[in-house]
């Protein structure tokens, strides 16, 4: 089972141009808006026409600019999940999901009724769209797609319609859902989390074109790229050069000690729990002034910045409320810097 | 009070709106349906056209066509016999050109209301485009045709200065309402015109009515109230 | 900078307001009064510029619009004379319904009479003018043979003004019901609401036959004239000229009419269909 995608289109503003294939596990496309993530699903589900490249499903072309092959939508045997759902609204839920299969009245109505079951909409049957919750929505979305077996799910941010009150909740029952599906998923979104939690693979997009690509988990561990550490969410990112082999950080004016500095260091970047608040100078220890204490729901987020008087780049780092509270001298800190990514 | 002009004017507006119900759905449909940009511009302005020339300019351009000296006229005259103008035929012409247009621009303004994304949707879900045209977009542009629809009736009814040129003005055969109501302010006689201007101004109450109606109507699938 | 741009805009307003203004006319001489139809001597022009109204019936357009505006136009420079024409009903009830008209020439003395009889017309001034002629006409390359106003009948289309508001129509109904068949006709017959619009579905070939003017006919070279109503089964359709009594521009309007009356103007009338009463 795999996927294969090399298109390239013109689009406003930038040039989409992506390469990559999928190996049979899910795959995460994440993205600004407007980096191009939903045009690329929308190009594999085959309503919008790259200018050239080619697109593979399980061995079967899908397209090819240079041999002229263009199936149409109704063809491809995709599923497409969009933002808002696209659910008919002149339909209802059961007419709905039995859009997209080719049976008998009989076996739609059996299969429909199967379905709804599964996907918890029991006796929503002859409700219409603007009836349904917000998840119910959803579900009966994913089920009309999975419901004729597709070569492959295309799910173009399935959760932005919802409140994040409920993200939380749905995103474990989506996933049990989505179990019932037997084929690859490809899920774009702009959400951290939900790549996080949907999928193995991870490929990262931006201004169209694809700045990252490998495992979720490697990627948010340890990132290699300026791009993958920014797109995971680092927000402490500094350029370096490499001095006496000390690492010095040139946008907070600090220089870094570590054991191997390998050849490609152009960028140091530090996760905001990386940091800690000591009582004295050392290795990888730097004075610095307090700018500002953001409170959070459960931790604060500090800000601070170097204390060597040049103008520097703040730094952000998390810490629990007691720990902080329980801090005696705040405005003059000595910040520890216990772990940091090296970045290409 | 003498009924014919009304029942004329009636039957001329049920006709055309026939016809143009029709030829406006197919029009709005292909010109949707257009890729190039510029060729949309430049039809889309020639259906529109009737809707802003004065309506003797139309009746003008539809002698032009079907005037016993012109080309198509002869013909029809020399070789059926048929003489259209000054019949009760070119009412019904003067009436769908002066309403297509408004049936035209509803049907288009209606089709392009529907979600592009609901359209896309039945595309990957295996739906031909006849099933997506007959199941998704007609269903949900109906409202607003239908609004279209009794506009156009509406103009139909009420056709005037192209009517008076290509169908004159003969008692029982073309005289509409207008031409009826006109003919007696113009005699002087505004008594004589009171009967006629209370039926057009009920028909036009119960037209825009029925607009209200349907528009309302049409916003029934996205409104969970409507629905139970 | 919006000072001036106010400044100036009000400098403009008054410009356009004070030309627009006409300058009083001179207060009529008693003696001006009495004779209305040939005056001995040249009246005294007004200084300034004047405009007046003509509201006239249809059939006068051409031969007053093209040939004797500009020559009035020629003799009077300070004279405008601006002109509407409809049908003679239409023009009363504007007139009536006060329009700023000066000088009126109906198609028939029924419209005159009307406007008289309300007191709208200046005592004395209605002259009757003209004459003209009803006709029957067939558009130019018909073959349909008719050759009188009985034959009319023959004819699929008939086209004639609305006897309710048309002078021509009226006449052409008093000329078929003196014949004895005018329930005939108006049962084929196409109402014009002006005498243009009857000649121009003739002329189109629309309509099969139709009842105007020697005027109309003779204006328009899609048409051609078989016949003129049959002596007696008309009346004399007399073109009568008045000034409106509410006029303000009384000298101007009257130095007008005097000019209709003249040989030079009767002539152009007659070059036009018209015979002179």
């Amino acid at each position: 089972m795999s996927l294969e995608v090399s298109i390239k289109k013109k689009f406003k503003g930038f040039s989409l141009d992506v390469n990559f294939r999928t190996n049979g596990e899910y795959l995460g496309i994440l993205g600004a808006s407007g980096s191009g993530k939903s045009l690329t699903l929308k190009c594999i589900a085959g309503v919008e026409t790259p200018d050239e490249g080619r697109i593979v499903l399980n061995n079967k072309v899908l397209y090819d600019s240079k041999k002229n092959v263009n199936i149409i939508p109704q063809n491809r045997n995709i599923g497409y999940m969009f933002q808002n759902y696209a659910l008919f609204p002149n339909m209802t839920a059961e007419e709905n999901i039995g859009v997209g299969l080719k049976l008998s009245k009989r076996e739609k109505k059996i299969k429909t009724n199967e379905l709804m079951k599964l996907f918890r909409l029991e006796g929503m049957s002859y409700k219409y769209p603007a009836q349904l919750s917000g998840g119910q929505q959803q579900r009966v979305a994913l089920a009309r797609i999975i419901a004729y077996e597709p070569d492959v799910l295309l799910l173009d941010e399935p959760f932005s319609a919802l409140d994040s009150q409920l993200k939380s909740e749905l995103h474990t029952d989506f996933l049990d859902l989505l179990k019932l599906y037997n084929g690859e998923v490809l899920i774009v979104t702009h959400s951290k989390d939900e790549v996080y939690r949907f999928s193995e693979n991870l490929a990262l997009i931006e201004k169209g074109t694809i700045t990252g690509f490998g495992k979720t988990k490697e990627i948010f561990e340890k990132p290699r790229t300026l791009s993958e550490a920014k797109m995971t969410g680092c927000k402490n990112i500094s350029k370096c050069i490499i001095t006496d082999n000390k690492i010095y950080c040139s946008d907070w004016g600090i220089a870094l000690e570590t054991k191997n500095i390998p050849e490609n260091c152009n960028y140091i970047g530090i996760p905001s729990n990386n940091f800690e608040i000591v009582n004295e100078e050392g290795i990888n220890t730097f004075e610095c002034k307090l700018v500002n204490v953001i409170e959070e729901i459960n931790e604060y987020t500090i800000v601070i910045e170097n204390n060597n008087g040049s103008k520097t780049k703040p730094i952000y780092f998390n810490i629990n409320k007691e720990v902080w509270d329980n801090t005696k001298i705040k405005d003059k800190l000595h910040i520890k810097i216990n772990d940091f990514y090296i970045l290409r | 009070m003498d009924w014919s002009p009304m029942l004329i004017s009636l039957k001329t507006a049920s006709v055309s709106i026939i016809i143009t119900f029709f030829i406006g759905i197919l029009a709005a449909k292909s010109v949707v349906g257009m890729k190039s940009d510029k060729v949309r511009i430049v039809i889309d302005g020639l259906l529109t056209l009737p809707l802003v020339l004065p309506p003797t300019v139309l009746g003008f351009f539809i002698l032009l066509i079907l005037g016993v000296k012109r080309p198509l006229g002869k013909f029809l005259l020399d070789f059926f016999s048929v003489k259209i103008v000054f019949s009760w035929t070119a009412t019904v012409i003067a009436a769908v050109v002066v309403s297509f247009p408004l049936m035209y621009r509803s049907a288009r303004g209606a089709f392009e209301q529907v979600d592009k994304n609901l359209i896309m949707a039945g595309r990957t879900l295996g739906m031909s485009e006849r099933k997506i045209f007959w199941r998704v977009t007609m269903p949900l542009a109906l409202p607003g045709i239908a609004s279209g629809g009794v506009l156009a009736f509406a103009r139909a009814l009420g056709e005037f200065g192209a009517t008076a040129m290509v169908a004159g003005n003969i008692a029982n055969k073309t005289r509409t309402l207008p031409l009826a109501i006109y003919a007696e302010v113009a005699a002087g006689n505004m008594e004589g015109s009171y009967g006629y201007v209370a039926v057009v101004v009920i028909i036009s109450f119960v037209v825009l009515s029925l607009m209200n109606y349907f528009t309302i109507k049409g916003s029934k699938y996205n409104n969970k109230d409507e629905l139970k | 900078m919006k000072k001036i741009i106010f400044i100036l805009t009000l400098c403009l307003l008054m410009v356009l307001v004070g030309c627009n203004t006409e300058t009083p006319p001179a207060a009529p001489e008693p003696d001006e009064q009495a004779e209305p139809e040939t005056p001995e001597e040249p009246e005294e022009e007004p200084a300034a510029e004047v405009t007046i109204l003509l509201a006239a019936a249809a059939s006068l357009k051409n031969c007053i619009d093209k040939e004797l505006i500009p020559m009035f136009a020629e003799k009077h420079p300070n004279i405008t004379v601006d002109a509407t024409y409809d049908s003679s009903g239409k023009l009363q009830a504007q007139i009536e319904e006060g329009a700023d008209v000066d000088v009126f020439m109906s198609a028939a003395m029924k419209q005159m009479n009307a406007l008289n009889d309300k007191g709208l017309i200046k005592k004395g001034t209605i002259v009757e003018l003209l004459e003209n002629k009803i006709v029957l006409i067939l558009p130019i390359d018909s073959l349909t043979e008719i050759a009188s106003f009985e034959d009319i009948l023959k004819a699929e289309t008939i086209a004639v003004g609305d006897p309710e508001s048309v002078p021509a129509g009226q006449y052409a109904k008093e000329s078929f019901e003196n014949l004895g068949i005018w329930e005939d006709v108006s049962a084929k017959a196409s109402l014009g609401t002006n005498v243009t619009e009857v000649l121009s579905w003739v002329a189109a070939g629309s309509a099969d036959a139709g009842v105007v003017y020697a005027t109309d006919a003779a204006s328009n070279e899609n048409v051609k004239v078989v016949a003129e109503a049959p002596e007696g089964s008309v009346s004399k359709v007399i073109y009568p000229i008045g000034i409106i009594d509410a006029t303000t521009k009384l000298e101007a309007a009257q130095i007008f009419t005097e000019f209709l009356q003249s040989e030079e103007a009767l002539s152009i009338f007659e070059k036009y269909g018209f015979t002179a009463n």
